[in-house]
């Protein structure tokens, strides 16, 4: 059998561009998300509404990617319409973003989002990030949010240092108790080993499936809690050729954003 | 900037203004009359731009934003400025690291290690109210109202470091957050084109660049060109801003260099790699130096430290054209 390679960041990319659904609507976060929509749009789902909080609706980004740019003529390309700020979230507080699409530092068995500091206080942190950005609102609105992160065991605590964007906040009811719009909050955290759910009845965390070739034990022994383990664990393939192709050769033909750590997987 | 503009709460600064006190402003101190109000980039800064001033812009650092306002603001060593700051890569790392702010409402905090370090050192205090909590303040303050609902931040830890109150919603029973109103001292704006008046005119997306217009005490406007009045009459659904929002127009071509203006030039991502590269205080001071302190103005700084042919090369990479002017 054929030894796919490819690294980390490149499995989660095409693991995240294969869970979004065509004709639905998207909300897209800054960085690998938009590449992650990027790669979904040409090899997968045609029909999907893209929208960036820099007010671009509904845009078909050229290629390749412009590292760090949000809202450059790049990615506002032939959009339906060009809006601001405070009508881009206006789509999602609507209801009109059936998913969202985050990264995120650190994040918990809720799904809590961590991306402004890790360690110490707020007030004096010994880390300190960007900030929620535009990602608290996303991950408010959006019917359902997609968190895609590196499958790092530091990245997935217990409690999170600081909640940037909300998740479950503290279980069940939480969001729900917050004022948070009804009947939102994360649905799939996507990692660079697996792919993770949220429990229906306890909203934790749940290890859905894992890649070709690893065992549940490698993907969760590093995480610093234990997520709930799907009855039946399934199996997803690695990076496919045309995945692969699309993301070096026309996404990024530098590959600023793709390289990483390497792995392999039979095809 | 008035010292009662800032309050306190829970260990939490935030600037606040009475509607009333705005719309009084607004009266007595913004001009209607439209009188040319061209000024160079020193000059509009020198007036309009004081210590301790809170500063909002738009639209990004790699895409439009009004980076030759932004350098002479540092050439001009103003202090203990407030940044309201979104899609804010450079910007916060430059004006901290120049001495010229102290407090930043995080948006996005900035890109790179650089100014992570300087809020972990306490040299500049960041209150985060999201990006759509901010742009929802300037929004308020654009409307002439204390507040704005909204159905974000709800739950999360910005509700405690930023000055978002949750309360009951009259109408639905559900708890609400609500975020004070946002009266910026200046905002800065640039644009594709300007008149001499203060019309302006953004071709593509923006933040809140009108919002932040209406919302702010004074409003200084750099233009990539400068175009004749009739021109917004003969096309009013693509007038940005108009004139009497306006304090200052400042010729600025290649004003949001190193970013990119859509149509008319792209980004030099070299220069960005520098300013990404940049870690430590003497990185920083060396960046400062060359680019911002010795020369005299933004047109020597495109003499001397970028040059025709960078430009010329910038402008041919501007392909997509389509959608903008």
């Amino acid at each position: 059998m054929r030894t796919i390679e490819f690294t980390d960041t490149e499995f989660m990319i095409a693991q995240g561009a294969r869970l979004i659904e065509d004709g639905k609507t998207i909300f897209v976060g800054w960085g690998i998300p938009q590449v992650v929509a990027m790669l979904a749009q040409k090899l997968y789902v045609p029909n999907v509404t893209q929208l960036f909080e820099f007010g671009a609706i509904g845009p078909q980004s050229v290629l390749p990617f412009v590292r760090g740019t949000m809202g450059g003529p790049q990615n506002t390309y032939r959009s339906l319409q060009w809006l601001n700020m405070n009508w881009a979230f206006s789509y999602s507080a609507t209801g009109y973003m059936d998913y969202g699409m985050l990264g995120a530092l650190q994040v918990d068995p809720y799904g809590n989002i961590n991306s402004t500091y890790l360690g110490g206080t707020f007030a004096s942190p010994t880390r300190r990030f960007a900030g929620s950005g535009g990602g608290n609102q996303v991950a408010s609105h959006c019917w359902k949010t997609i968190i895609v992160i590196k499958h790092e065991g530091r990245r997935f605590v217990p409690k999170v240092d600081f909640i940037s964007s909300p998740g479950y906040l503290d279980g069940p009811g939480g969001r729900e108790k917050a004022g948070l719009p009804r009947g939102t909050g994360p649905h799939r955290v996507v990692t660079s080993k697996a792919l993770f759910g949220f429990d229906k009845e306890t909203r934790e965390m749940t290890l859905l499936s894992v890649l070709r070739g690893i065992s549940v034990e490698e993907v969760v022994k590093d995480m610093a809690f234990r997520p709930l383990l799907a009855p039946e664990i399934g199996e997803i393939p690695p990076p496919t050729d045309d995945e692969l192709r699309v993301l070096r050769e026309e996404i990024d033909p530098d590959r600023f954003i793709i390289r990483g750590e390497k792995m392999s997987a039979s095809a | 900037m008035t010292p009662d503009r800032i309050r306190t709460e829970g260990g939490v600064e935030y600037r606040f203004t009475h509607p009333d006190d705005f719309r009084e402003h607004v009266r007595d101190r913004k001009g209607r009359s439209p009188v040319p109000k061209l000024v160079t980039a020193k000059e509009a800064v020198a007036t309009f731009v004081s210590d301790g001033d809170y500063i909002v812009y738009d639209f990004s650092s790699l895409t439009r934003g009004p980076q030759s306002l932004i350098r002479e603001v540092i050439r001009q060593r103003k202090k203990e400025l407030w940044i309201g700051a979104e899609f804010t890569l450079h910007e916060s790392p430059l004006l901290v690291g120049a001495g010229c702010a102290t407090r930043i409402d995080v948006g996005f905090l900035g890109y790179g290690n650089y100014i992570g370090q300087a809020v972990c050192d306490g040299r500049v205090k960041a209150y985060e109210w999201t990006n759509g909590g901010l742009a929802l303040r300037i929004l308020a303050g654009a409307r002439g109202v204390p507040f704005l609902p909204t159905r974000d931040m709800l739950g999360s830890d910005n509700m405690k470091v930023s000055a978002a109150k949750t309360i009951t919603d009259p109408y639905t029973g559900d708890p609400v957050c609500l975020v004070p109103a946002l009266n910026p001292d200046v905002a800065f704006l640039h644009v594709h084109q300007a008149d001499v008046l203060g019309n302006a005119r953004i071709f593509g997306t923006n933040l809140f660049a009108l919002e932040a217009a209406l919302a702010s005490f004074r409003v200084i406007v750099s233009a990539e060109e400068i175009v004749e009045t009739d021109e917004f009459r003969k096309d009013p659904m693509r007038t940005t801003v108009p004139y009497f929002l306006v304090d200052a127009v400042v010729h600025a071509p290649f004003g949001a260099y190193p970013g990119a203006m859509p149509a008319r030039y792209e980004i030099d991502l070299e220069h960005v790699d520098r300013l990404n590269a940049i870690r430590t205080d003497e990185q920083m001071g060396i960046y400062l130096e060359e680019n911002i302190y010795s020369v005299g103005d933004h047109d020597e700084f495109l003499d001397r430290r970028v040059g025709a042919k960078r430009m010329r090369e910038l402008r041919r990479r501007a392909t997509i054209v389509e959608g903008y002017r």
